[in-house]
């Protein structure tokens, strides 16, 4: 669905997307996870058809978002980092002005203004000027309104900040069940937990270009991904170098790292095979206290790639 | 109708401005015309003037200063109108829409320019005062407003370049106003350092110069045309061609930064 293939962006002597790579499938939560001024925004608006890159090449859907940026438009729900809204109109006029730039009519047209105001949870407050809603309902007005064409990808940036708990989890909610509905989801976030929470995979993005994580991996597979490998995460009492070498003696279990009491093996096969480790573990006297067939969360991934820098 | 149209009248509508700008500017009008009045009287030392006179004074006056409010408030409505977009971060929403750049800048003009035609209707009245003195027919009173209104039209258009390519509204501003104000005082100048000691006036930099259009469409040679004469077609018609492909050559540049207005948001 969405195909981006080493590109580049330059400010001058900056150089803000690096030959970046990735492609997302359709119904894949996919996240972007890096420092500020990495690159995310960037990419985002390279995507949403706002800027060009210099370099590289990036398709959604196989239409090219450059030479293609009209039909990319058509596909594309974009919510900026800081979502723009028109405070002199009522929310009702709002939507509606934007199914028209849309190109959407009649009954069509209606629907999706009904349907945006029931999924952004203004429809009681539809004859209300946009200056009068708090600042979490004008983030919701604004998803809403990226999502009235029914887009077959939503690019979202930063779409979490300045939301309360609550409306978090309901974008949440929502981001996984636009997935469930078959629509990419590309989104860039500083809440981790949250990106764990919904994302299928993630890319560490830092000065523009891909990073590996410290297992190597490019993008990091959270789930639904290979059944061929994957890492462990064990945190273990005791003498945790004797329970590295049980783990080593598993077959074909790979010591990924080892720092203090906890332990990351990478083995081949599925959850069947972390089954089976965890058996082995114990049988052999080791005494787990904690055992993840996730491997280490997005936190110690952040952590370990960008050398202890804020998230 | 085009979208962009609908929301930015309907904006535009709900703004204070909206009815405190043509009350102020029917008061200024109407303030001139009635100093134009009674100047005319004092000035023939209370002789028993011609109506026609009388007439003539109160319409040039009107024109003129009919023409001086509305280049002053053009900017005000042109220069802000995609700087507010870049300012409230909506900017992203319309170019990520499939509202083309052009019809964004169509809405964008029409808004701004309607707002401005409505000045200049409700001007007429005031105008047309003077057809009850004579000296003034509808032929005047059609020059003037066609002249007032391809002026504003071609500001307008600069006014909304800048308003695409600054990312501020007080920078675009600025620059409207510079362009006006270089427009009308420099070319004046430019014209008479080239015309010197000459015996024949260089005209040519007054063509882009709003108050010189408004003078050899209503005069000639300094004089009152004869009512009911058309202007010299030669001067007029390359002052207003001039404006007119000013604005042509402001639209062009307002579309091709809006392009590139992704780069600001």
């Amino acid at each position: 669905m969405i195909e981006i293939d080493a590109l580049i962006k330059r400010y001058g002597p900056t150089t803000a997307l690096d030959r970046f790579t990735a492609r997302i499938e359709p119904g894949e939560v996919f996240g972007l996870v890096g420092p500020n001024g990495s690159g995310k925004t960037t990419l985002i608006k390279v995507l949403a058809t706002l800027i060009r890159p210099d370099a590289g090449r990036a398709s959604i859907a196989g239409h090219d978002v450059v030479a293609e940026a009209r039909q990319v438009r058509a596909l594309v729900g974009y919510v900026p980092d800081v979502p723009g809204v028109y405070q002199d109109m009522r929310v009702e006029e709002f939507l509606e002005f934007f199914a028209d730039a849309f190109r959407l009519r009649g009954p069509r047209r209606r629907a999706a203004v009904e349907g945006a105001l029931e999924r952004a949870g203004l429809a009681r407050r539809r004859g209300d000027f946009v200056e009068q809603l708090s600042m979490g309902l004008k983030q919701r007005l604004v998803l809403a309104k990226s999502l009235l064409h029914a887009p077959r990808v939503a690019l979202l940036d930063e779409p979490g900040t300045g939301l309360d708990p609550l409306a978090r989890i309901e974008l949440r909610e929502l981001l996984k069940s636009l997935a469930r509905d078959g629509v990419a989801v590309l989104i860039s976030s500083h809440i981790l937990t949250d990106l764990e929470d919904i994302c299928d995979r993630v890319a560490l993005i830092a000065a523009g270009a891909n990073v590996p994580d410290a297992e190597g991996h490019a993008i990091l597979v959270l789930r639904g991904g290979s059944e061929a490998a994957q890492s462990c995460q064990i945190d273990v009492l005791g003498d945790a170098e004797a329970a590295a070498g049980v783990a080593a003696q598993f077959p074909d279990a790979r010591l990924l790292s080892r720092q203090g009491q906890r332990l990351v093996v990478g083995i081949p096969g599925g959850p069947e095979q972390a089954a089976a480790l965890l058996r082995h573990m114990v049988g052999a006297g080791v005494t787990v206290a904690r055992f993840d067939p996730r491997g280490p969360d997005l936190g110690h991934r952040f952590k370990q790639a960008f050398g202890g820098g804020a998230a | 109708m085009n979208p962009m149209i609908r929301k930015e009248l309907r904006q535009r509508m709900r703004e204070r401005r909206a009815w405190i700008l043509p009350s102020l500017y029917l008061l200024v009008l109407g303030g001139a015309v009635t100093f134009a009045y009674f100047t005319s009287f004092e000035r023939s030392g209370f002789r028993e003037v011609q109506g026609a006179e009388v007439g003539t004074t109160v319409f040039v006056v009107a024109a003129f200063a009919q023409l001086a409010i509305l280049l002053l408030i053009t900017p005000v409505f042109s220069a802000g109108a995609v700087t507010i977009e870049k300012e409230q971060r909506t900017l992203a929403g319309l170019l990520t829409s499939l509202l083309t750049t052009p019809e964004i800048w169509w809405g964008k003009f029409v808004a701004a320019l309607l707002f401005q035609v409505l000045l200049l209707v409700s001007a007429v009245p005031v105008l047309a005062l003077a057809f009850a003195f004579g000296g003034v027919g509808w032929r005047e009173l059609g020059i003037a407003t066609l002249t007032t209104l391809v002026v504003v039209v071609s500001f307008s258009a600069v006014g909304l370049a800048c308003s695409a390519y600054f990312r501020r509204t007080i920078h675009a501003t600025a620059v409207t106003y510079a362009v006006l104000g270089a427009l009308t005082a420099l070319t004046a100048i430019a014209s008479l350092l080239l015309t010197g000691r000459g015996d024949r006036p260089v005209l040519a930099p007054l063509y882009l110069n709003p108050f010189f259009t408004m003078m050899v469409g209503l005069f000639d040679d300094g004089r009152w045309r004869v009512t009911g004469a058309w202007p010299s077609v030669v001067q007029w018609g390359i002052s207003l061609g001039a404006f007119l492909a000013l604005a042509a050559a402001a639209a062009i540049a307002a579309i091709a930064f809006l392009r590139q207005g992704g780069e600001q948001v």
